[in-house]
């Protein structure tokens, strides 16, 4: 019973990480329609910059935060306007802006190997504090103020998905390009503002990453990995599903390597992954995209 | 006579070139965008390693490792058989993901991240192939096998299949054609070969761990087949040549060792990037990148 519990934790600590990445995919998806690979270099560009202000400039932590935030909805604007902006102006096709966004995760993973080196880097503003005992599962006050954070930050971003005229504007494109053209919305600036937003996000779960896990420059493949099953177990382009598709993501890991050893985690991402789209294409929550 | 260093580098572009070949039959010619194609690479090494061990004749050695990559591939068709475009390329980025992680955590099979140390390179047809410059004729023999049967099954009437199911699926099933099986056997040769580019390899390095066939491994090879051009077999040589040789001058410059890896990473992402924009169809290319 004891590991049980156990085990739920770990599943929704996970699943609050995944999730935000998840979202930030998913939103960059559903607006631009191609699979933005180096969404996992955003979050290790931001982990290191985070690790950079806070450990080696020794910059207070809120304003590190802060300023990691930003500067990673900075690199995300900055990837849209230098790479795929140009592709897209001549009309390069899925494919093309898919290799191309590999090509971007492996630019921006060598970048902070060469600047960083290959080290593992640890953040230790939290000292190990004892973890709360929770009906014989362990919880670290750490874990806590991940998964709050991680609700707080979906509520706002449901907010402005609903509320605000960029997020509604997001929407319109997501659902249809041409006619959001039309009646007067700029696509390309929804592009960019959707590079924006996620990225930001991206940026939250980096610090987030770096604070309960070590930093290393190769974290940015593996979490994209959970980042895009989520995303399509949950159904390619709906937030929503996202944040279902990565807590799913989050137990079926931690209750995989209650029987396999821990190494197979990335697999037991693609084994799900495999079988949502060989069963069930659409996902989760079931939205129809071309999937063919 | 040809120093040792460039023989090392002809054999690698050797193995690189048969790699790419046999991407070029799925990728250009079948028009599946298979980023798993370096899953069966390592397959393929692991095979003929394990098998070699066990004292099993090489020749079955080369060829059970050549086989059971062609299994995955022919299994990998199946698994693609609904999907498209994203999805396709997912689903066999996945795959090379899953083998990866088989491989390094099968630790009683596979050593794990230990890797397995000692392959034996052997005299084949009389020739000690320790010698590198054995070694290099054997790996543009096997080189020119596979260019000679690709180039053979891209321009028989199979090949045109291919190329059908490729511009237009529904018009190939209209006309009676079984797409889906067409697809297993272009998979099924195209990793064929990578087994076989794996048993060069294994043999050829005398080592093999699992951190050699990442996902990373899959970026040289994808930029060979932009560069020479999808549907091209001779584009396809000829970028092999460039691509391996273009970052060796990293090696001269003096960059210390731990930085030269990132750097030819960097420059491999570079080129992708310039080659994508100014230039998708590379030198001969006939298609686009759908």
């Amino acid at each position: 019973m004891d590991i049980f519990l156990q085990l739920v934790i770990n599943s929704l600590i996970a699943g609050a990480i995944y999730s935000l990445i998840a979202c930030g995919f998913s939103l960059i998806y559903s607006t631009n329609k191609f699979i933005h690979f180096a969404h996992g270099g955003v979050i290790v560009a931001s982990s290191y910059i985070f690790y950079f202000l806070f450990s080696l400039l020794h910059l207070e932590f809120y304003l590190s935060c802060i300023l990691a935030v930003i500067l990673a909805g900075l690199v995300g604007y900055l990837i849209n306007l230098i790479i795929y902006e140009p592709f897209r102006k001549r009309k390069a096709s899925n494919s093309i802006l898919l290799i191309a966004s590999l090509g971007v995760l492996i630019l921006l993973e060598s970048f902070m190997l060469i600047i960083f080196g290959a080290n593992v880097q640890t953040i230790d503003y939290i000292d190990n504090v004892q973890g709360l005992s929770f009906y014989g599962a362990i919880i670290t006050p750490l874990q806590i103020v991940i998964i709050i954070s991680s609700i707080i930050l979906f509520v706002f971003f449901y907010l402005f998905m609903k509320k605000t005229r960029i997020g509604k504007a997001m929407r319109a494109v997501s659902d249809n390009v041409e006619v959001a053209e039309i009646v007067g919305i700029s696509a390309s600036r929804i592009y960019s503002w959707s590079f924006v937003i996620g990225s930001m996000v991206a940026g939250v779960a980096a610090i987030l990453i770096s604070l309960e896990q070590n930093i290393e420059p190769s974290m940015g493949t593996g979490l994209m990995i959970k980042g895009f099953t989520a995303a399509v177990i949950g159904g390619l382009g709906s937030v929503p599903g996202a944040i279902l598709g990565a807590f799913l993501l989050g137990f079926a890991e931690n209750f995989g390597i209650w029987y396999l050893p821990s190494g197979y985690k990335d697999a037991i991402a693609f084994v799900l992954l495999f079988l949502f789209l060989l069963f069930r294409p659409n996902g989760i929550l079931g939205i129809k995209y071309n999937t063919k | 006579m040809i120093s040792a260093y460039f023989i090392h580098l002809l054999i690698l572009i050797g193995i690189y070139a048969i790699l790419a070949i046999s991407l070029q039959l799925s990728v250009g010619y079948g028009g599946l965008l298979n980023l798993g194609h370096i899953a069966y690479f390592g397959i393929g090494a692991y095979t003929y390693t394990l098998l070699l061990f066990q004292g099993v004749n090489f020749w079955i050695c080369v060829l059970s490792a050549g086989l059971l990559s062609a299994f995955f591939g022919w299994m990998s068709a199946i698994a693609i058989r609904k999907l498209r475009g994203d999805y396709l390329s997912l689903i066999t980025l996945g795959f090379s993901f899953v083998t990866y992680a088989v491989l390094i955590n099968w630790t009683e099979l596979t050593r794990g991240p230990l890797g397995i140390p000692g392959i034996p390179r052997l005299t084949i047809f009389g020739f000690d192939t320790n010698e590198n410059f054995v070694y290099m004729i054997l790996v543009f023999a096997v080189v020119f096998i596979c260019y000679f049967f690709i180039n053979r099954i891209v321009s028989s009437p199979f090949g045109k299949v291919i190329e059908a199911i490729r511009d237009d699926e529904l018009s190939a099933k209209s006309l009676g054609k079984s797409t889906f099986r067409v697809k297993c056997i272009t998979l099924a040769t195209s990793a064929f070969f990578a087994g076989i580019a794996g048993c060069l390899y294994a043999s050829y390095i005398t080592f093999i761990d699992p951190s050699s066939f990442t996902f990373s491994g899959i970026i040289p090879i994808i930029l060979i087949i932009i560069i020479g051009g999808l549907g091209s077999l001779p584009g396809t040589l000829l970028a092999t040549f460039l691509i391996i040789l273009l970052p060796e001058p990293l090696r001269f410059i003096g960059f210390s060792s731990s930085i030269v890896g990132p750097a030819r990473q960097i420059v491999y992402a570079l080129i992708l990037l310039i080659i994508l924009y100014y230039k998708p169809r590379g030198f001969y290319g006939k298609l686009d990148l759908e």
